[in-house]
């Protein structure tokens, strides 16, 4: 039996989809199948992000109106091994979609797979709760700031209160240099305020950035600083023992140069 | 130790600190789902009670929330300057 594990994160715009298209491929390299089941209905992006948008023929809408067989319904991501993607209607919105509906498609679909990842929307409201309604684990994407923190703190209640964990978390954009001269609150900090298991650390990257931008997940090519952290966490995930590195910068000659340019 | 001596060169806080503390701050009363309104009433009426058997100076009470790890603790001060006699009611 495979794992249902929902990525979301309260706030949008944090890397939620990033994460999961990066997590879901890591784990493929490491030879396990997976799904990536994007749950944003009416705002898909995942299949974009993966570089799978011209392949999409049917969407989890089809395989719930029965217009198609789950099994026709995933798109084989032919880069690696064992991976597949499940799409989300663009034409319907969230309310066409029940809990229980989605709760079935991935009972099913971890009886095939070793991970099941579904992406969750933005937001607490009923794209969450579809996204969760098959979850067993749950994985929380943050940034350093405020406002994600404080909506992650939200969500994390919502999963508590849905009986589903572990909860852990990854914070990302993780900037090691503004951390290191007291711009960016550290991981401790977070973990202080949010309470959960730290699943890794991505720090900012520009990569991602071109990444998306032609549609090939950033572990592909493990060059980058957070091709790496995806694929350690994504190890993690696995039940390898990775420990998270200290991304603070803090030379000697960085903490005096902070001290005399230092803007907070 | 790094904050200390750069508080006494009169520099300020980093932004870090500042954002965790207004954080701690708005995710307890988030969790609690309590706003300041209503810890207004609760100081309020935790005060008209205990001044039945009390006496304390108002301008030192304080009723507030204490924010530590997946925990939160309601504090309540009144320091009070000696206790009613309340033998005479009996």
């Amino acid at each position: 039996m495979g794992r249902v594990i929902v990525v979301t994160s309260g706030k949008g715009g944090v890397g939620k989809t990033t994460s999961t298209a990066n997590l879901g491929t890591a784990l493929a390299l490491l030879g396990k199948t997976v799904v990536i089941v994007d749950a944003d209905v009416g705002l898909r992006n995942l299949d974009i992000v993966m570089g799978l948008e011209s392949r999409i023929v049917y969407t989890s809408m089809d395989v719930i109106d029965k217009h198609c067989e789950l099994s026709k319904a995933l798109v084989r991501d032919r880069r690696v091994d064992g991976l597949t993607l499940l799409a989300a209607s663009q034409k319907n919105n969230k309310d066409d979609i029940q809990p229980a509906q989605m709760k079935a498609i991935c009972d099913k679909l971890r009886s095939t797979h070793d991970f099941v990842l579904v992406d969750s929307p933005a937001g607490i409201e009923r794209g969450f709760s579809n996204a969760s309604a098959g979850a067993d684990e749950a994985i929380v994407v943050t940034t350093p700031d405020v406002s994600a923190i404080r909506d992650a703190d939200r969500i994390i209640g919502l999963i508590q209160h849905a009986r589903i964990e572990p909860i852990n978390l990854v914070i990302n954009r993780f900037s090691p240099e503004l951390v290191g001269n007291g711009s960016m609150m550290d991981q401790a900090d977070v973990m202080d305020i949010l309470n959960i298991d730290l699943l890794g650390i991505v720090p900012e990257d520009t990569g991602v950035i071109t990444s998306t931008n032609r549609g090939i997940p950033l572990v592909y090519e493990e060059t980058s600083a957070a091709a790496h952290a995806y694929m350690r966490i994504a190890r993690r995930l696995t039940g390898q023992q990775i420990p998270i590195p200290d991304l603070e910068q803090k030379g000697l000659f960085t903490s005096i140069l902070n001290w005399f340019t230092r803007k907070s | 130790m790094n904050i200390s001596i750069r508080q006494l060169f009169g520099r300020k806080p980093k932004s870090s600190s500042i954002a965790k503390q207004r954080l701690k701050l708005v995710i307890t009363q988030d969790r609690l789902d309590v706003d300041d309104r209503m810890m207004m009433r609760l100081q309020h009426e935790l005060t008209e009670v205990l001044a039945k058997y009390f006496e304390f100076s108002m301008n030192s009470v304080q009723v507030s929330l204490k924010h530590e790890g997946n925990s939160c603790t309601l504090v309540a001060d009144f320091p009070y300057k000696k206790a009613h006699d309340l033998s005479v009611n009996r």
